[in-house]
């Protein structure tokens, strides 16, 4: 199902979305991405009908969903399916019960229903867990019976609104990949919020970036993560490798140089930096020793990008030269801070290399 | 003795049974009225839930005894007469509703909102989402509240004896208290202390029953 939103607004006691234009076609992941409180989980309650915009026209499928009377928007939220954080499984019935919720509600041919939801639960890949009630299962599993129920009505269209918060790391990559396999079998269109970008560079082809109430970005998800043009959008992407430095040098950092300090800088690839051996090509140019303290590069395509934290004397009188020279290459980094005279240091070799 | 005791066994049985069954209905009903119109509920109707509210609490505050008072000329009106197991089971059977609906209010109040929301997104109607969902989720408390509910009433029929309603709170009185019969204030007591034990031990096995 598509999904085209037209010049939508909405305000509490200030405004929380405004001017927001989209247009979803059938069969695509849309990531909506932002920080806490810019309104992107107000914008999917609005599409799932559980808020009403103040402005603006919502059409799904075709059929306008904004400004129409209750069962007629009943009618086209039965065809669209929700998947929550908490899961929001009914306590007091089993996995597949919960599953059949929907048809419960709307249609009455129960010996058909079963069949049904039990295929639903098989293709979530929950077989064996149909009679287990929500306390007996783990919060991966929780969630695959919430997009079981999502789904059992036909759903074309589903909503989930940070569905993965809730989990670990490695069940929501399960989760994501899950989603993405239905996309692909079943041509479900999905519309999906979330703080975090690996969420949405793991599942997305769309990702729309929304701050203070406003669509600020949005393209493709390769664009958006090789190309981004907002400082917001950018930050978001730094957050996929911004892990923290190890503590013990964390200890040690720095605001000021000291003699015979040396600079941390924090590298960052974000851009069609090719296969060009940039480090080394520092180092010789240069001829300064670079020492590679923490790294975490990913590809995407023929690109590399992500953040090295490198180290570098500090006593070099051309760094600002070498700022700029990385900026050609489209590497921009950023001054971390000091870190003191090597001999300092316990233990030799005094740093991890690459993690 | 056995007699009496048999007697007013069965008075209190009665009078009990038939206030918690139709105080339930109409407890259950108030409850979900309640829900149902608060500010935050899935019908808000501020004007009415204030109603409810007033109305609730007014008669919520007025001591039993008094009530089955003040309720006399409807009792009259009601049962035709304002004495007898059946005249007190009017007042019993109001104040059993006026308890349970707030109790059952509660247990409605603690389903967590984003089940609702569930309902409400996958285009369940509202009376779907409190029967199939709310009711539903709720039903283990409601069960411990009416046990609960159901032990005050209890009590609150010792006081039936004011109107003639007899049982067995009225036989400990007249003949325990009034005419001295020791043995007998003591039996009453110790039928009392099984009945109380038996409603709650059936009130814990079908709340922990019904909880998965």
């Amino acid at each position: 199902m598509s999904i085209i939103i037209k010049n939508l607004e909405k305000s509490y006691d200030k405004i929380v979305l405004k001017d927001i234009n989209l247009e979803i076609p059938q069969g695509q992941i849309l990531g909506i991405i932002g920080k806490s409180g810019t309104g992107k989980s107000t914008l999917l309650r609005c599409l799932n009908g559980l808020e009403k915009p103040d402005r603006g026209t919502i059409l799904i499928n075709g059929q306008l969903f904004t400004g129409v009377s209750d069962p007629e928007r009943r009618r086209i939220q039965q065809k669209c399916g929700n998947v929550f954080q908490t899961f929001n499984l009914l306590s007091r019935l089993t996995a597949l019960e919960n599953v059949m919720l929907p048809l419960d509600f709307f249609k009455k041919n129960s010996g058909k229903n079963k069949s049904k939801a039990l295929g639903m639960l098989h293709l979530v890949g929950l077989k064996g867990k149909e009679m287990s009630y929500p306390s007996q299962l783990s919060g991966g599993q929780s969630q695959r019976v919430a997009i079981a129920r999502a789904l059992i009505s036909e759903a074309a269209l589903l909503f989930c609104d940070e569905f993965t918060s809730a989990l670990d790391p490695e069940t929501s990559l399960e989760i994501l990949e899950l989603l993405r396999d239905l996309n692909k079998r079943l041509g479900i269109t999905i519309i999906l919020v979330t703080h975090d970008m690996s969420v949405v560079r793991e599942i997305c082809d769309e990702v729309c970036v929304l701050d203070k109430g406003q669509i600020i970005e949005k393209n493709d998800i390769t664009s958006i993560l090789l190309h981004p043009q907002k400082e917001v959008t950018k930050s978001l992407i730094r957050n996929l490798f911004n892990k923290d430095l190890p503590h013990h040098l964390q200890e040690m950092l720095m605001t000021n140089p000291k003699k015979g300090s040396s600079t941390l800088l924090r590298l960052f690839f974000s851009s069609q930096a090719a296969r060009e051996p940039i480090m080394s090509n520092l180092i010789r140019k240069y001829d300064i020793p670079i020492n590679i303290l923490f790294g975490n590069l990913d590809h995407i395509r023929e690109t590399t990008f992500g953040c090295l934290i490198v180290e570098i004397p500090y006593e070099i009188s051309n760094l600002d030269k070498l700022i700029k020279d990385l900026d050609q290459r489209n590497v921009s980094s950023e001054i971390i801070g000091y870190l003191p005279q090597k001999k300092e240091i316990h233990g030799t070799p005094p740093y991890p290399s690459i993690h | 003795m056995e007699h009496l005791l048999i007697q007013a066994f069965i008075e209190t049985f009665i009078m009990v049974s038939v206030s918690m069954g139709l105080g339930t209905i109409m407890g259950v009903i108030l409850a979900f009225l309640l829900v149902l119109t608060k500010p935050s509920g899935l019908c808000p109707k501020p004007l009415v839930s204030h109603f409810l509210e007033i109305i609730l609490n007014g008669f919520r505050s007025i001591p039993f005894i008094i009530l089955i008072i003040l309720m006399i000329p409807f009792t009259r009106f009601w049962v035709g007469t304002s004495i007898g197991t059946a005249a007190a089971t009017l007042p019993l059977t109001f104040a059993a509703s006026l308890l349970i609906a707030r109790i059952v209010e509660d247990a409605l109040n603690t389903v967590p909102k984003g089940l609702l929301e569930v309902g409400k997104a996958m285009g369940a109607s509202n009376l779907q989402i409190i029967i199939k969902i709310q009711f539903r989720e709720a039903l283990p408390l409601m069960i411990s509240g009416l046990t609960t509910v159901s032990i005050n009433i209890i009590g609150f029929s010792a006081m039936a004896g004011t109107v003639g309603g007899g049982g067995l709170g009225d036989l400990a009185i007249r003949y325990g208290y009034q005419r001295y019969d020791f043995t007998l204030l003591i039996l009453v007591v110790i039928i009392l202390i099984a009945l109380v034990q038996c409603t709650q031990m059936i009130g814990n096995t079908l709340s922990r029953k019904l909880k998965k």
